[in-house]
């Protein structure tokens, strides 16, 4: 079974099963890795913003205009940052590593 | 005719002073004026409430004119940021693009006769520890494209050229830049403050990644520009403003219907109508120009003839101050050069950039016609510029 990795924002690495076919989000929430996801990956919010390693980002599929359109609103955005809910494993993504970025914007859960 | 108060027919003395100097502002037009008014009154709304219709009603004219203005220049409406004017589209394109957290390429090219506020954001990238390259350009004020094919052969995050001088009034090869940027995989952008609505600018044929408008440079009010950033592939921004989001997040604060509703009609009125103003304005400079050489045989053109604003005229008057030559004709509304700089007595940067001595510098200055400029205008200029020049020369030549 391919594998990723997870890096969290204390710098902590977690290596976790990525079964073919699940989303970075569906394996983040299997994992209990804390990356929101808060419209459960129908492209409405951008609480599941990852920052993908350079390395891998040249691997993955162009993100659509919609993602991109969430991708505006997501925090501390970089130039190799998606939604972990467009990211689908497959055998070329083995290995795939991304971080989790310092903060997110929901506005149902920002005190 | 456009009927408007400043214009006179032929043959009559025209209304004193004459404005020549439409490359430091234009008047707003009145069809602009007309469509702004109800958004400082009736339509007052704040087009960011959008729970009630006196919000929704500002932000629909708000969006109209998004699309006015993405229309001047084949962008799409969405890719159309709403600001103060040109100097703050150019900081946030230019600072914004190479302060964007993972910014690939820190190194930022830009040329030596852009505007100030293009040459401080740049400078200030390099007190950032940001790589900043000046590229000079040719004695006819354009971009050699060899020395900037040169200079993309190092990674490059960003190129700032602008499309037309708003002193000589040049208009860069926008498309051959945009070209060569494409392919060097470096970002685009452009300062149009003085080109837009003046000459067509086609974003997507001039590969163009981020382009700066400023309002009052084409008969729309002051206080309102707009910056084109490219959604295809996206192009983004670090904001330079925190606060409400407005924008799509790249520029906080409340919009100004009034003014956002000027600038589109201003956008509308100039796609509409810039071939047939261009070839008016031509043929208005060109009167100006023969009148002036025909007295003043070694009076010269600087910057070139051909790629240039069809307003606009800079000329040399050698061994005439412009300083003296200009206090010489308070009829005419005229400057040495930018309307930011002219408080300073130094010669132009710009002219000086194209290898042009001081004291010819000195005796240079700017003139610009526009939408409401007349041939008897034009007329009663020459023949007081040529009076003034006959007057100062014979001055020189008694002492």
């Amino acid at each position: 079974m391919p594998k990723m990795t997870f890096i969290k924002t204390d710098g902590s690495r977690l290596e976790v099963d990525a079964p073919l076919g699940l989303s970075v989000l569906e394996i983040a929430h299997r994992n209990n890795i804390d990356l929101e996801g808060a419209c459960e990956g129908s492209l409405a919010c951008s609480t599941c913003h990852v920052i993908v390693d350079p390395e891998w980002y040249e691997l993955l599929p162009n993100a659509s205009d919609d993602e991109e359109d969430m991708l505006d609103l997501a925090f501390g955005l970089t130039q190799t940052s998606r939604l972990g809910c467009q990211l689908i494993i497959t055998e070329e993504l083995d290995g795939l590593t991304v971080s989790l970025p310092a903060a997110t914007r929901n506005m149902m859960s920002d005190k | 005719m456009d009927g408007t108060a400043t214009r006179t027919d032929g043959g009559n003395q025209p209304k004193l002073p004459i404005y020549l100097d439409y490359q430091a502002t234009t008047p707003t037009d009145p069809r602009v004026v007309a469509a702004m008014l109800p958004y400082f009154t009736e339509k007052f709304g704040n087009p960011h409430s959008t729970s009630h219709s006196h919000g929704r009603e500002a932000a629909e004219a708000v969006e109209h004119a998004r699309l006015q203005v993405a229309r001047l220049i084949g962008a799409d409406e969405r890719e159309i940021t709403f600001t103060s004017g040109a100097t703050e589209s150019n900081n946030l394109a230019i600072k914004g693009v190479m302060r964007f957290t993972g910014q690939k390429h820190r190194r930022v090219v830009t040329c030596v006769t852009e505007h100030k506020c293009v040459l401080e954001s740049v400078k200030r990238l390099g007190e950032e520890g940001i790589e900043t390259v000046l590229l000079p350009v040719r004695a006819n004020g354009l971009v050699d494209l060899d020395l900037l094919a040169k200079a993309l052969e190092e990674p490059t995050g960003l190129v700032s050229i602008m499309a037309a001088n708003n002193e000589i009034g040049v208009v860069q090869h926008l498309a051959e830049i945009g070209a060569l940027c494409r392919s060097h995989g470096a970002l685009f952008h452009t300062d149009a403050a003085q080109a837009a609505g003046k000459v067509p600018i086609d974003v997507e044929a001039m590969h163009i990644d981020l382009l700066s408008i400023s309002g009052h440079k084409l008969y729309g009010p002051k206080g309102i520009g707009a910056l084109y950033v490219r959604r295809r592939p996206r192009v983004r921004l670090e904001p330079l403003f925190d606060g409400g989001a407005q924008e799509r997040g790249l520029r906080s604060g409340t919009l100004a219907p009034p003014l956002c509703v000027g600038l589109g009609e201003a956008c509308a009125i100039s796609a509409a109508e810039m071939g047939t103003e261009a070839e008016r304005l031509r043929k208005l400079r060109d009167r100006l120009f023969k009148g002036l050489t025909a007295a003043v045989p070694d009076l010269a053109l600087n910057g070139d003839a051909e790629r240039r604003l069809p307003g606009n005229l800079n000329v040399v008057v050698p061994k005439v101050d412009g300083l003296t030559l200009l206090a010489e004709v308070p009829e005419l509304s005229l400057s040495l050069g930018s309307a930011c700089t002219s408080a300073a007595v130094e010669p132009s940067y710009v002219l000086r950039a194209l290898g042009m001595p001081d004291e010819l510098a000195n005796g240079s200055f700017r003139i610009c016609v526009g939408r409401f400029t007349s041939d008897a205008e034009i007329d009663f200029a020459v023949e007081h510029l040529v009076d003034a020049i006959r007057r100062l020369r014979g001055k020189g030549a008694q002492a």
